[in-house]
């Protein structure tokens, strides 16, 4: 049976999963700040972690990802979700320390930025889905089903677009790299 | 008479208020680092004023329950922080955070397992968004203001071009 860590968990726990949050009002098994030193398991304890809307929270995303890494096993499977920074509930929300795009995980990926691997991090993941959901309009005009459909539009979008037709929710599926 | 509490009074302390502020160079009455705890007992002021203050603190919770608990049931706290979409929410490295209209939804909407982030109650009185001088002499700043799903129309859709400028909440205190 697949073992899986709901980060953040809230109120709905992932089916099956371990759930972990901060806060004792929620479904949580284990109860941990994510800020105040790691997450509470052993190495690749884990083949599945999701985290949806965490991310955008916490105090630093390279040491939260660094601990996803280590408690994923090789091969095993990120889940994030999380705001485009042009939706407005990216900034609904006062406890929202970061404001992110399609290529704000870019860094984790070998070769990385414009080939080059970062330095910052040792930790490699692999991109295996990377999806933007807009607003309804948008998504009735056919936007969302453009932006996802080839790297290039999403590029274009990114750079030119993103401003009038607005982003909503990133899903973001990784490998881990061991 | 009524006592106001004006929290990060800076230069311009509003008349007739207590100003309470981290720098002597103000017209500060009270030197404290107010982003911590406030020194003042339960109940005190019925009005609280943190203009231009929240978008600098390290936590927005803690500073709005230290303004509930120095605030009397029923007193009023006025709030106002750059929009997002402006300028001056990013001219000064000191702003931690970029705020809309709805970043203060948990206060008044009150879902049940966000109480453990934000126990202080508060009545969400009035929202006001101001926008540029352009967009308010075309009309957008009243109809903005005129209902929360056109403010919310504009938040999603809009507010990228329409941009807005300042924020203004006026909450009240449940105790």
């Amino acid at each position: 049976m697949a073992r899986i860590l709901d980060v953040g968990c809230g109120p709905t726990k992932y089916p099956g999963s371990v759930g972990l949050d901060m806060n004792p009002n929620t479904a949580a098994d284990v109860l941990c700040h994510l800020d105040k030193g790691g997450l509470p398991f052993r190495d690749n304890s884990f083949d599945f972690v999701r985290a949806e809307h965490v991310i955008e929270h916490v105090a630093d995303i390279i040491a939260t990802m660094e601990e996803f890494h280590r408690v994923t096993r090789p091969g095993g499977t990120i889940f994030l979700a999380t705001p485009h920074y042009t939706d407005y509930s990216s900034f609904r929300d006062p406890t929202h320390r970061w404001h992110l795009n399609t290529y704000s995980f870019l860094y984790f990926y070998p070769g990385g930025m414009h080939g080059r691997d970062m330095w910052y991090t040792k930790v490699r993941v692999k991109e295996v889905r990377n999806y933007v959901s807009l607003l309804r309009l948008w998504r009735a005009l056919g936007f969302e089903f453009l932006v996802n459909h080839s790297r290039m539009f999403r590029q274009f979008w990114e750079h030119y677009l993103s401003f009038v037709i607005r982003g909503k929710l990133m899903e973001f599926t990784f490998e881990v790299i061991k | 008479m009524a006592l106001i509490l004006d929290i990060g009074c800076g230069r311009k302390k509003y008349p007739g208020s207590i100003g309470v502020d981290m720098s002597p160079a103000g017209q500060a009455d009270v030197l404290c680092d107010w982003t911590k705890t406030l020194p003042f007992v339960d109940s005190s002021f019925d009005q609280v004023r943190m203009i231009h203050i929240i978008e600098e603190v390290d936590d927005i919770f803690r500073m709005l329950g230290e303004a509930h608990r120095v605030a009397k049931p029923g007193a009023r706290v006025v709030i106002m922080t750059p929009h997002y979409t402006d300028h001056a929410s990013y001219c000064s490295p000191a702003h931690r955070w970029h705020l809309s209209s709805f970043s203060l939804w948990f206060f008044s909407d009150q879902p049940k397992e966000y109480d453990y982030y934000a126990p202080a109650q508060y009545r969400e009185r009035k929202v006001r968004v101001e926008l540029l001088r352009v967009w308010r002499a075309l009309g957008f700043q009243f109809l903005i203001n005129r209902s929360r799903p056109l403010r919310k129309f504009w938040e999603q859709y809009l507010s990228f071009v329409i941009r807005g400028k300042t924020v203004e909440w006026e909450l009240e205190v449940v105790k």
